[in-house]
């Protein structure tokens, strides 16, 4: 080792506590870009295999009835590689020790043989007995929330039948890695089930024999996706077939697609702010450290070591603090990762997730701090390289100073001394406190980053639980029915009040855009369910008319009175241009919204409606879901405070490791920045604070030298961070935000005391450690020549 | 680089003969200018000098007189305003960067009077890090026994007196057997008794290695143990003084 490297290597033991601050804040980074890639990478990987080898099919179907020689017509398609036609419904479940009913979507499998497409993986038991009756397989995400396995019985309401049904297996399939009911944007594990049954019982059950109404289709390479998608509509229109669509709009692989776009925002937006924050840090303490070895610089100049060999040593300062970093942020992204992936197995259900590491993100990682280093240290390096030895042999000349602003203008009597010393130093060196003020507002800024996250959370649940949704149960009917319908809910035990809805399937369509959703006829001023605009404000929706939700209005690229085609997707299928009467806060989805019987007179039907959002008195709540449990004509209960309950177990909790994971890294960050701003700021003071000691100063006095600095910084800084803290979780928020979840930028009071309350306590601690530095201080040796 | 850009080689031999040793600096009309206009400082003003292989020179003047000046232009520490600085035929004044780095690492050995040790290295390690640099460089160990330190090799500068810390400094400038040692008030910071110590090695590295030694001092006392002594006022030399004999380090007093 050359001796230039042995006093870096010593340089750096001293300056061992700001050198792990920085290091640890790129670790931080560092973490979170490992951990994120990785994870995009893992589910990635498991989603490749899982789709190839349980064949996960292209094109997907649904219809009202379609005989069994249609799925022969459907494989001649040009294009068309392999076809399975089944048989699904949504089926009430009565699980004993549930009050509640449990949605299941019930789909068929083959009497003999595997599906050829969409294959199911077998956790545990065994697949279905060819002929067996009674015998389903049930989804291991819901079978783990209620400690099902095979042997274990329940019973559901097959078209108006109680079933007595046995699991003989817990299953996976590539169509339900992400186990949600139709249409919802957040998983209920507790409340929905996916089973499956062997195709002639439930065909039988619902009259399906030698019939089907779901398709699946798997493409020849090199087919085109839209040709064979027009084509089977085409086919299927005589059979009720609602469009076919392709993978991209399979709503379990949306689900996916949009987690990896989630952590690729995350993989970048918060390492850019945190190695943004580690340049800065780095920058800080290379500057001084090259103020402070100013004339060992010039010595070793004189000495003839040449600016390359200059300027590479301090470089090497950063190459170690950003080696040290990379090293613990990929030791840190590992670990977390693997605990990440656990978390995410109860979202995504794959045979085989498990933790790889994102080999390039290694390389990117290394590149990422070594640059956010160098650019931190590039300007202090060069000023090293071009120092002129001649004059860097002579201490820096004294600084000039002058009475502070405050001062000037008369306040500066009402001052102590420190404190006039304090607003001197500030004023004479405006570029170091503007660089400290920064730092701190950083500090200030990261935290409210994570608790931005946490609050537009707990504001979704609120609005979408509290505001939105006031009913207690929502009730869908097996198919659209007269309104009288609904009578048999009115009179269950504890209903306060009903208010029918219609949902139905459309395609809206704006020019090149068009969106397949679930649009809900409600009534023009609903009391249960209620549409809401950005000031939450209800929306009366007007006999003419369709309300969309803002994002769907941005994405269809329309404004209010601009006109968006409807096309039905089922019934008459007609097709209507409809204005666009109003924009309607929305958080989970897309969604649009029509007065019920508007709706009905556009889709040229009488007056049908497909459930019911129903009030019911808190004290006969039991007897309520036990009754429902029984009622035959609903197809579908769900119950919100279970639906509320399943995501505080879930996704809450899970948001809430992450957001706790990031707010950690943020105090820990905040107090790196602190500390060193105090450590540096102690040091560029070491021989003036000697001084005022050697002058007769007290210790308090001398520290409140430094505490007057930083207070007054930190007074400065804070307000300015708390601003760009609200900016950097917009940006984030912009990044992660998709069509299926979007946060709204919530920043509360409580969010911005607990950042500042963080910046004071950093700064307490900081000051106190800085105060046993100056006790430290070696009066003699500091008025010395400085060697 | 030019072949202009590179000092010449070295001599083979080295007789320790200061009044027939070659010139070894060059010195006409040097001047160095700070600043321009009303703030203009005319640190040197026309100085004509030469110094020789093997002599022993002292730079005698107040604060302020030029004598640092001059010393950092001899050791390419900065460069001349006008005039001409020729080392060994050599232009000074014209030489880039790479050039003065280059000369300095192989030719010039500086004392400081702040020493400007490394703190966190040792005094072995202090001066082995010079030894890095140069071609056929003293072990650190013999060049501290030259200066009467081999007994402190692992000390760490803090651990030193300030004569200790000088005298590791000279055995830094002396390691790379430097043609030219440049000492800038070397014994400023020092007691009499070790500036003693720290001259008696100066002058005993001119002696046995026959280098070129300039010594700047506004210690008139240490004129006698010159060669000779170059006054300085006002960025001129205002007088030169040849001794006709040494007057040895430890008769000296002040």
């Amino acid at each position: 080792m050359s001796l230039l490297d042995r006093k870096l290597l010593r340089d750096l033991r001293a300056l061992k506590s700001q050198a792990l601050a920085v290091a640890l804040v790129m670790a931080c980074g560092l973490t979170m870009m490992v951990m994120t890639r990785s994870l995009i990478v893992s589910l990635e990987s498991a989603r490749t295999r899982y789709y190839e080898e349980y064949r996960f099919a292209d094109v997907f179907a649904r219809m009202k009835r379609a005989p069994d020689d249609v799925a022969r017509r459907i494989a001649e398609i040009p294009g068309v590689a392999a076809v399975q036609p089944s048989v699904g419904r949504m089926v009430t479940i009565d699980l004993a020790g549930l009050p509640e009913p449990v949605m299941a979507w019930f789909a068929t499998v083959p009497e003999r043989g595997e599906p050829l497409l969409n294959r199911l993986h077998l956790r545990r038991g065994r697949l279905l007995e060819p002929d067996a009756r009674g015998e389903i397989l049930v989804s291991e995400a819901f079978a783990e929330v209620h400690g099902l396995g095979p042997g274990d019985e329940l019973a559901a309401i097959l078209n108006g039948r109680k079933v007595p049904l046995r699991i003989a297996g817990i299953v996976l399939s590539p169509e339900f890695v992400f186990e949600a009911p139709p249409g919802a944007a957040l998983p209920d594990n507790r409340t929905f089930a996916v089973v499956w049954m062997n195709y002639k019982e439930l065909a039988e059950a619902f009259n399906m024999e030698g019939a089907f109404n779901q398709v699946s289709l798997a493409l020849e390479p090199g087919a085109s996706e839209r040709s064979v998608i027009a084509e089977l509509d085409r086919l299927l229109v005589p059979y009720g077939g609602l469009r076919a669509y392709g993978r991209a709009h399979h709503a379990s692989d949306v689900r996916v697609n949009d987690e990896i776009r989630v952590l690729l925002g995350l993989s970048v937006g918060f390492p850019i702010v945190f190695l943004a924050v580690g340049a800065f840090m780095t920058h800080a303490v290379m500057s001084r450290q090259i103020t402070l070895q100013r004339e060992q610089i010039a010595m070793l100049k004189a000495c003839g070591f040449g600016r390359r060999e200059i300027g590479l040593h301090y470089l090497k300062f950063a190459i170690v603090i950003v080696a040290v970093g990379t090293v613990l942020g990929v030791i840190g992204g590992v670990l977390l990762g693997h605990r990440l992936v656990d978390l995410y197995h109860r979202f995504f259900r794959f045979p085989d997730l498990h933790f790889e590491l994102a080999t390039g993100v290694l390389f990117a990682a290394a590149a990422a701090s070594a640059l956010s280093a160098v650019v931190g240290v590039g300007g202090a390096v060069r000023r090293a390289m071009r120092l002129p030895p001649a004059e860097a042999m002579r201490p820096e000349p004294p600084a000039q100073f002058e009475p502070s602003f405050v001062e000037r203008i008369g306040i500066g009597r009402f001052m102590g001394v420190s404190l006039r010393m304090a607003l001197r130093n500030l004023q004479r060196k405006p570029v170091q406190a503007l660089l400290t003020a920064t730092a701190l507002s950083l500090a200030t800024a990261i935290l409210i980053i994570p608790n931005a996250f946490r609050d537009g959370v707990s504001y979704v649940l609120d609005f979408q639980w509290d505001i939105v949704q006031r009913q207690s149960v929502t009730v869908s009917l097996v198919e659209p029915g007269p309104a009288r319908a609904l009578a048999d809910f009115r009179t269950l035990p504890g209903v306060v009040s009903t208010e029918p809805f219609r949902a139905t399937p459309v395609e809206l369509v704006s020019g090149p855009i068009a969106r397949r959703i679930n649009l809900i006829g409600l009534r023009g001023e609903g009391g249960l369910s209620r549409v809401l605009d950005g000031e939450l404000r209800q929306i009366v929706l007007p006999p003419r008319g369709i309300v969309l939700s803002s994002k769907l209005g941005e994405v269809l690229g329309v404004g209010i009175g601009d006109e968006v085609l409807v096309r039905s997707l089922e019934g008459k299928r007609v097709e209507r241009r409809v204005p666009v009467a109003a924009f309607a806060e929305d958080f989970a989805g897309v969604s649009a919204f029509m007065e019920l019987t508007a709706l009905n007179r556009l889709l040229l039907e009488g007056d049908l409606v497909t459930g019911a959002y129903i009030a019911v008195d808190r004290g006969r709540w039991t007897d309520f879901l036990a009754a429902v449990k029984e009622t035959p004509r609903a197809t579908s209960v769900v119950v919100k405070e279970a639906m509320r309950e399943s995501f505080r177990k879930t996704t809450a909790e899970s948001i809430g490791v992450l957001q706790m994971i990031y707010l950690l890294f943020a105090t820990l960050v905040a107090f790196g920045i602190v500390y060193n701003s105090a450590r540096i700021s102690l040091s560029e003071r070491a021989r003036e604070l000697a001084t005022l000691r050697v002058l007769g100063f007290t210790r308090g006095e001398v520290g409140a030298v430094l505490v007057g600095e930083l207070t007054l910084l930190a007074l400065l800084a804070v307000p300015v961070g708390l601003w760009v803290g609200g900016w950097l979780a917009q940006g984030l928020l912009t990044i992660v935000n998709t069509e299926t979840v979007r946060l709204p930028l919530v920043l509360t009071l409580a969010n911005y005391s607990f950042a500042a309350s963080v910046i004071t306590v950093a700064t307490v601690v900081s000051l106190l450690v800085a105060a046993r530095r100056i006790r430290e201080i070696d009066l003699v040796s500091a008025l010395k020549v400085r060697d | 680089m030019t072949a202009l850009a590179r000092p010449p080689a070295a001599p083979p031999a080295r007789p320790p003969d200061p009044a027939r040793g070659e010139v070894v600096f060059h010195v006409r009309n040097l001047s160095k200018t700070y600043g321009t206009g009303e703030a203009a400082v005319h640190a040197l003003a026309g100085v004509d000098l030469d110094f020789r292989q093997g002599e022993l020179v002292v730079l005698l003047g107040p604060s302020g007189s030029g004598k640092s000046t001059l010393l950092n232009l001899l050791g390419g520490l900065d460069t001349p305003s006008a005039g001409t600085l020729l080392y060994r035929g050599w232009d000074l004044g014209a030489a880039d960067e790479a050039g003065l780095t280059q000369y300095r690492r192989e030719d010039v050995g500086f004392v400081f009077q702040a020493y400007n040790l490394i703190p966190s290295l040792t005094a072995r390690e202090n001066v082995g890090l010079i030894g890095e640099l140069a071609s056929d460089p003293l072990p650190p160990e013999e060049a501290l026994r030259l200066v009467g330190l081999g007994a402190r090799l692992d000390h760490f500068p803090a651990q030193l007196s300030g004569g200790e810390q000088q005298r590791v400094a000279i055995a830094r400038a002396i390691a790379k057997r430097p043609r030219v040692l440049l000492c800038d008030e070397p014994t400023g910071a020092l007691d009499v008794r070790t500036g003693i110590v720290v001259l008696e090695a100066i002058e005993s590295i001119n002696r046995e290695l026959g280098t070129l030694a300039a010594i700047i001092t506004h210690n008139a006392v240490m004129a006698a143990m010159a060669d000779r002594v170059f006054s300085l006022s006002d960025g001129r030399v205002v007088n030169v003084q040849t001794n006709a004999q040494r007057a040895p380090v430890s008769t000296l007093a002040w």
